[in-house]
């Protein structure tokens, strides 16, 4: 297993296109890192340069101190696991897996021993002898993995490796490559667009957006102090909510306004607010859909939000409730037994620990450093 | 009748005339062999006779054939054939594969569009226009007519375009780059990518290339009949010239020749029609 180091790394394109902008990461042996970010935000280039099937434009990428820039990608000894799988399709399950090896001229005997242990890990013993057209979806996810983990690599890279399976499948196979990279100790790169998979598989997540590193930290970090707004909309599902609020500061205290609604800050950050002259200022107000309370008996309390319900949606255990605060589209997550329905008046509690506060224009948050 | 049934009726009828210009097309196209074949077993005066007879008034006969083989030194001429055949459709195949590769994947390179476009635009000029100059720069040039790696080499040459273009194609839209990336990952120089992944992938489109290219070479008269003088190398189709006499042609041992010289083409054919069905229409559809 391997620490990577990615320093100042840029890609540009031959046609000007600067898919990539600065860099830096350094990968701890046996992190699980995930490069999350909206298509295009250039994740899955960062990969393949690591990977070696794109140049690095600027930048020093190494592996273990060993500068790796000009390696080729055999050279490199990491194992990548395709969106489409990328099986070849005139090769048997067994050869597919064992193809690497077979390169390596690695005698056959210990070829097969080494098949034979992956696919019992990955439940792939009775598949061997097949070809690939004659496999399922999550069948080739596991044929893939195991040709990349038979080969005991430094670095496993995964592009995107669950987003052709089904809902189902999916949730399944994110389990699995969990408990696989807990089983092999290995350090692992994968790319996602999904942030569940983000926060359910990764031990640092590094959030893109176009081509720009926005944060990188645990996705518990990632969750309770985003660095800015991309970073706290994209993390987190539903969505955080966002609403316009103007801050009033009399003396030590410091209040929101957001319509008619008045919030009364916490003292650590009303200090924040008066010490960065928000004064009569507007900033983004941002609070979780989790971190509304019920919206039954709040009339007349303190830091309370109006609400006009227009969705609810039963999802079993909890109840989304979407509906219109001071004009803006809002998302609470309630309790099912919570009975507001379409067209009602709520009023949400608002947790005023968990509240996140950002600057309108440079979208920064007020509270949190990256 | 509602507009139902009338539509129903006018299909039917349209389907009725297109089983029947099939019927007389296959007609047309078969015609040339049955003929072969019911005469090949009959004697010349038979033939002469009644050409559509099954069989003659003197009786079912094979002697044709060892006639036709002494005649035209039969085993000599499929050697040659043979050879020449198998020798111009591997190189056509290994050529126009590996260059329609580095072309594909190096579609950014001004030289490689060039060179494709310069392809393309060869298979437009008729043979006819080139065999002059041909025959008198490889015979009064360089003097390397007359020998079968010449005729290799040419027949290759005038068979690379068509058959870089078809692998164009078949590289193009059937195999995924991801498959190239994956096996640089696993080890593979590109050397070995495309022999170990690529060529393989390219199955369908290397049996329609060869047996295109095969039929081609091995029914050829006009090139082998420019470029071969001397007896000892001639082809079949040269070969047959021999019963083409002045005053007279033995019809029934022309009939044997021509079935002899048809039937290894027609059993290549049958070993690769699947593969030819398939490389003729892949792509066409997203799979």
């Amino acid at each position: 297993m391997a620490s990577l180091s990615l320093k100042h790394i840029e890609k540009i394109y031959e046609n000007g296109y600067h898919a990539v902008h600065d860099f830096n990461l350094e990968v701890e042996d046996k992190e699980f890192i995930i490069f999350v970010g909206p298509s295009g935000c250039g994740k899955s280039t960062t990969l393949r340069m690591i990977a070696g099937l794109e140049d690095i434009s600027e930048g020093e990428f190494l592996i273990d101190g060993v500068k790796m820039n000009d390696v080729e990608p055999k050279d490199r000894d990491i194992a990548m696991v395709f969106q489409s799988y990328a099986l070849y399709p005139h090769m048997t399950v067994r050869d597919n897996m064992g193809f690497a090896l077979k390169l390596r001229n690695v005698p056959k005997e210990e070829i097969d021993k080494k098949v034979d242990e992956v696919a019992k890990i990955l439940d792939l013993e009775k598949l061997l002898d097949r070809k690939p057209k004659a496999l399922s979806g999550g069948q080739r996810q596991r044929v893939a993995m195991g040709r990349a983990i038979v080969r005991n690599p430094k670095v496993f890279l995964m592009d995107e490796p669950l987003s052709n399976l089904d809902a189902k499948l999916r949730v399944q196979m994110r389990t699995e490559i969990a408990k696989l990279h807990e089983r092999l100790g290995t350090t692992i790169i994968y790319v996602t667009h999904d942030q569940t998979e983000a926060m359910t598989l990764g031990t640092r997540i590094v959030v893109m957006k176009d081509g720009i590193v926005q944060q990188i930290n645990t996705p518990e970090h990632l969750y309770n102090k985003p660095c800015n707004l991309f970073v706290a909309g994209f993390i987190g599902s539903p969505q955080m909510n966002f609403l316009d609020a103007v801050v009033e500061v009399k003396g030590n205290d410091a209040f929101l306004h957001i319509g008619d609604d008045v919030l009364k800050m916490p003292a650590d950050k009303a200090k924040i607010l008066k010490d960065g002259g928000y004064d009569g200022k507007t900033v983004v107000f941002g609070i979780r859909p989790e971190h509304f309370g019920d919206g039954r008996g709040q009339e007349g309390k303190q830091n309370t939000l109006k609400c006009k319900v227009e969705v609810r949606e039963l999802l079993g255990a909890e109840v989304f409730l979407y509906g219109d605060i001071n004009g803006k589209q809002c998302t609470a997550r309630v309790d099912p037994e919570v009975d507001l329905v379409n067209g009602m008046e709520a009023t949400y509690s608002v947790d005023m620990r968990k509240i996140q506060l950002f600057d309108k224009e440079t979208e920064k948050s007020l509270l949190w450093a990256v | 009748m509602t507009q139902n049934e009338k539509a129903a009726a006018a299909k039917k009828r349209k389907h009725a005339i297109m089983i029947v210009l099939l019927v007389i097309v296959f007609i047309l196209f078969i015609a040339p062999f049955i003929l072969v074949l019911i005469n090949v077993f009959k004697d010349q005066a038979d033939i002469t006779a009644n050409p559509l007879s099954l069989v003659g008034e003197h009786g079912f006969t094979t002697k044709n054939f060892p006639d036709a083989m002494a005649k035209m030194d039969f085993f000599n001429v499929f050697k040659n054939s043979l050879i020449i055949t198998t020798c111009a459709t591997i190189l056509t195949i290994l050529v126009s594969a590996m260059a329609s590769f580095v072309i594909v994947r190096n579609g950014k390179w001004k030289a490689c569009s060039a060179l494709f476009a310069l392809m393309i635009a060869s298979m437009v000029i008729p043979f006819q226009v080139l065999m002059v100059p041909l025959v008198s720069v490889y015979g009064g040039v360089f003097g390397i007519l007359n020998s079968r790696l010449t005729l290799i080499l040419m027949h290759t040459g005038f068979s690379v375009s068509m058959a870089t273009f078809m692998f164009h194609g078949a590289i193009h839209s059937n195999i995924p780059l991801e498959l190239e990336e994956a096996a640089l990952i696993d080890g593979c120089t590109r050397w070995q990518t495309f022999w170990k992944i690529v060529f393989p992938l390219l199955k369908p489109t290397v049996a329609t290339v060869a047996i295109i290219d095969a039929m081609a070479f091995w029914n050829d008269y006009l090139l082998p009949s420019l470029v071969l003088t001397d007896k000892e190398i001639y082809t079949i189709p040269i070969a047959t010239q021999a019963f083409y006499g002045t005053y007279s042609t033995d019809i029934g041992l022309v009939m044997a020749a021509l079935l002899l010289a048809m039937l290894p083409i027609l059993i290549l054919y049958l070993f690769l029609q699947k593969y030819i069905v398939a490389g003729v229409t892949a792509g066409a559809v997203k799979g």
